[in-house]
């Protein structure tokens, strides 16, 4: 197969090569969400930005630089960017050292490979240059059905149970779960999908050989080996303050919807809320005691910003379930289609009365099937939402 | 000749331990000294035995004798000694030659007229003599059946003192000289290999004739498929429903549909019931499965064994290899409950005292009956509890406790509808037991290199790791998972039983089939 592929499969691979590389230079160069470089992205490739950095000159076709004051027509500050980012060039990674990473576990995931994750096209020209990703799990596929749960880093005694309870409720359900890993609620909610046996994502604010927080380095082990760790920095970038804000709009983006478990007013919590909202992904948080100032940021989404008040795991697959389905092609609801039931359910949900409840057996002989069938129909028109056990016995399910 | 030696078995919870009785006769005041920890009724044997000795015709010897009982730090308890303790004076007194009683254990009380009298837990004493290389063994002769389970050892079963020495004296079993009080003296003689009694099929007729029968429980189908589940799969049970429903009377014939204790089995039940001393008479080998139905106020060391004297089995190692049923199930103290999680956990019940610690076993199917609440009025329209005491009554059967339990059923009150049409459905008990025993077939045949035997003793991540579903069969339960019908923890559940279901549906693993059946008969009212 591939010695057929002929000369157009091994150029447009070279194509592809180039543009990796120059998406892990550009990850190098320049922060997460520049704006020149995100306006340069817009008419120039990544391989022509870095062959016109390395040449000196801007890239063909680039817009002319401006000032920042004056209107007009160009990129304002390009040629400000432009030293800045040449500056950096002298250390940038080249092709060895991008194979010495992924011999170490850690892979560069570009725009248009096959696991990238579709979801972040929502930041627009904001996305990510490319990702560094390590892990055991397939970040795209994680993705489509995750939750992001962040949180306070001073997280009380409240706010970890029930992030406890429901990240290992969700991973229970099959729902990946998004976090920073910081301390407090970010933490707590990894390491309850990682006993669960969940699938769990960690998005870090530095490069991937220098997770932050150190002393969770466990912790980001066991992420590795249960999901993955994704950052937008190149290996070796240590966290800066402002790489905290930045890396959360990429936890808001990744995941279907965001809940606020406990938050300050004033926190990075919030922060992820804010992105979450204008995102226009499901936001949903979790209440607390008016009084407590951990939880007054999710009091505040709730009444402000029209966060979802959600107290459980139960609560966030329904609001994620009915409203996002578009984003992952997944069902709407979890309720069957009534043609879709065979002849035999068919026949036992025509004999279960409507109000009063009736015995299996009774069922069993009104629709003309034995007992375990029955047992076995009932089971699963219940699951599909048709019917109901009562007091009596099996009854019809009451709409609503 | 002033030292004889004798052996005896002293039990501690079902182990047997070898005692060796000295006997030492010197010169000085008449009397008899008893030492190595013996209990209140062996102090007592000194009276008994002398009595004993003398109305059977023999010389007691009227000079100093002391008796040992080694080892020493080892508490002895119990009248069983009586005998050892005899024949070792009477050997060291010359009258009963040293090479009679050579290899031989002896287990029995004795009564002042000289005659033997059944102890308790002979079985496990007598098996524990032949594992130490015993060659006899010398007990009552009421106990000489039970005895005679024990395979690999001549049983000498003996009515009175002077028929067991007669048979010592004249070494062979020729001539049971029978002496003084005439009662059908003699030694019994049984060689032993396979001599299991032929008493395999107990009567388990009742009072009127009349064997229970699943069959019986008319009016409650899913009731009796949850009884056929828990058997095969070894399941414990929960049921919850209004009085008059049958919950009794389902718990009841659990046992029916039991498969029948193979040899193993049976002489570890029968072991635990012969210390009790709750063996039934002319039926020393039970086979049948056991049933034990606690009351609710029993407490704590009636269930899980205890006593401050000789440590008894309790109701969980009665119900060993079979049903321990809990009607009433909220009524019984907390720590009465919560002391039955080591035995549901590790299958024995470990009772700790100063001086020893007994082990019993006590792997049982746990069934618990309730009410769903404390007034119990058969019509829950008729229920005058407030909410709060409603939600009380069952919250006090413990989570851990629960978490054991994989079938729960909730019994509906019974309609005539339903009374109607569930006769076409009804099947006898010995139809239902020949599907389990094959269901058992099957998951033991799968459950071969593990420790388990059946599908119940399958720890969760083991579960979950090794013995997944049929593709698609989760589907109905993520599906009323994600509708709130059932949470996490149910879906184990369901999924254990749904195993169940395949085995006795003899699919080699469950499909939707066996999961939607096992989802239809998990679901209950919400609460």
């Amino acid at each position: 197969m591939r010695e057929a592929g002929g000369r157009e499969d091994r150029d447009g691979g070279a194509g592809r090569e180039q543009d990796r590389l120059a998406r892990a230079v550009l990850t190098w160069l320049a922060e997460p969400t520049d704006p020149q470089l995100c306006a340069l992205l817009r008419s120039c490739s990544p391989a022509s930005i870095v062959a016109g950095l390395s040449a000196g000159t801007l890239p063909a076709g680039a817009p002319p630089s401006r000032a920042a004051h004056l209107p007009g027509p160009g990129i304002p500050g390009l040629d400000r960017a432009f030293r800045r980012w040449s500056a950096r060039l002298g250390d940038a990674p080249t092709e060895a050292a991008l194979d010495a990473w992924r011999r170490a576990g850690t892979e560069l995931l570009c725009p248009g490979d096959p696991g990238w994750p579709g979801q972040l096209d929502v930041l627009g020209d904001a996305r990510p240059w490319a990702l560094w990703v390590r892990g055991s799990a397939d970040l795209r596929f994680a993705c489509l059905r995750s939750v992001s749960i962040v949180g306070t880093r001073a997280a009380t005694p409240y706010g970890t149970h029930v992030c406890t309870e429901m990240a290992a409720a969700l991973a229970e359900r099959g729902w990946a779960v998004v976090s920073g890993g910081a301390f407090g609620i970010d933490g707590c909610a990894h390491s309850s999908v990682i006993a669960a046996e969940g699938v769990t994502i960690a998005v870090l604010p530095s490069g991937l050989d220098e997770p932050y927080p150190r002393s969770h380095e466990r912790l980001f082990q066991a992420i590795g080996a249960h999901g993955a760790l994704v950052s937008e920095h190149p290996p070796g970038r240590r966290p800066t303050r402002p790489g905290f804000l930045v890396r959360n709009r990429l936890i808001a983006a990744l995941s279907r919807g965001t809940v606020l478990v406990e938050a300050a007013v004033r926190s990075g919590a919030l922060n992820t809320a804010r992105h979450a909202r204008d995102q226009g992904r499901p936001l949903m948080a979790v209440p607390g005691p008016v009084t407590a100032e951990s939880s007054a940021g999710c009091h505040l989404a709730i009444r402000e910003w029209g966060a979802e008040c959600v107290t459980g795991a139960r609560d966030v697959v329904a609001r994620l379930s009915f409203g996002a389905g578009d984003l992952a092609g997944l069902p709407p609801g979890p309720v069957l289609a009534r043609d879709s039931l065979d002849a035999e359910s068919r026949s036992v949900l025509e004999a279960v009365p409507a109000r009063v409840g009736w015995g299996p057996a009774r069922i069993a002989v009104v629709a003309g099937v034995d007992f375990d069938r029955v047992i076995c129909c009932l089971g699963q028109l219940a699951s599909g939402g048709f019917v109901e056990r009562c007091e009596r016995g099996w009854r019809l399910r009451s709409p609503g | 000749m002033p030292i004889a030696r004798t052996h005896s078995m002293a039990l501690v919870g079902v182990q047997g331990h070898d005692v060796e009785i000295e006997a030492d006769i010197q010169n000085g005041l008449p009397g008899l000294l008893l030492v190595g920890l013996p209990d209140t009724a062996l102090r007592e044997a000194r009276d008994r035995i002398r009595a004993a000795i003398v109305n059977s015709g023999e010389q007691w010897p009227l000079r100093r004798i002391t008796v040992g009982l080694s080892p020493a730090s080892l508490p002895k308890r119990g009248s069983g000694f009586d005998l050892g303790i005899a024949v070792a004076v009477l050997s060291a007194a010359g009258s009963v030659p040293a090479a009679a009683i050579d290899g031989v254990a002896f287990l029995g009380e004795l009564g002042l007229d000289g005659q033997l009298r059944p102890v308790r837990g002979v079985l496990p004493a007598v098996a524990a003599a032949a594992a130490r290389g015993f060659r006899r063994v010398a007990v009552p002769l009421a106990s000489a059946a039970e005895a005679a389970l024990v395979p690999g050892l001549q049983v000498l079963g003996a009515s009175t003192l002077g028929g067991l020495l007669g048979w010592l004296r004249d070494g062979a079993a020729a001539g049971p000289a029978s002496p003084a009080p005439a009662i059908e003296g003699g030694a019994v003689q049984v060689i032993e290999g396979g001599a299991m009694p032929g008493s395999g099929q107990p009567d388990e007729a009742g009072p009127g004739g009349h064997a229970p029968d699943l069959a019986d429980v008319l009016g409650q189908p899913a009731a009796r498929r949850a009884a056929e589940i828990c058997a095969a799969g070894g399941h414990h049970v929960c049921l919850l429903g209004p009085p008059g429903a049958g919950k009794t009377m389902l718990a009841e014939r659990i046992p029916t549909v039991l498969p029948r204790l193979d040899t193993a089995a049976a002489l570890e039940v029968t072991s635990i019931h012969s210390v009790a001393g709750v063996l039934p008479d002319g039926q020393p080998l039970l086979t049948a499965p056991p049933f034990c139905a606690p009351h609710h106020t029993a407490s704590k060391a009636a269930i899980v064994g205890g006593g401050s004297g000789v440590i008894r089995p309790g109701a969980a190692s009665l119900a060993h290899r079979g049903c321990l049923f809990l009607d009433e199930a909220p009524e019984f103290g907390r720590d009465v409950l919560d002391a039955l999680r080591q035995p549901l956990e590790s299958g024995e019940v470990v009772v700790a005292r100063s001086g020893l610690t007994a082990r019993f076993p006590a792997r049982f199917t746990l069934i618990l009956a309730a009410n769903p609440c404390p007034c119990a009025k058969g019509q829950q329209a008729a229920c005058e509890c407030p909410p709060a005491a409603r939600r009380r009554y069952l919250a006090r059967l413990s989570g851990p406790l629960l978490d054991r339990v994989d079938v729960k059923v909730e019994f509906l009150p019974v309609s005539r509808g339903e009374l109607l049409s569930d006769r076409s459905f009804t099947e006898p008990s010995a139809v239902v037991a020949e599907r389990v025993a094959a269901a058992r077939q099957r998951s033991a045949a799968r459950l071969q290199d593990t420790p388990w035997r059946v599908n119940a003793e399958i720890p969760p991540s083991e579960l979950r790791r090794c013995y997944p579903p049929a593709p698609g069969a989760l589907a109905p339960l993520e599906r009323a998972m994600d509708l709130g019908q059932i949470s996490a923890r149910g879906v184990h559940r369901v999924i254990r039983v749904a195993w169940t279901l395949a085995d006795l549906a003899e699919v080699p693993a469950p499909t939707v089939d066996q999961t939607s059946l096992a989802l239809g008969l998990w679901l209950g009212v919400p609460r």
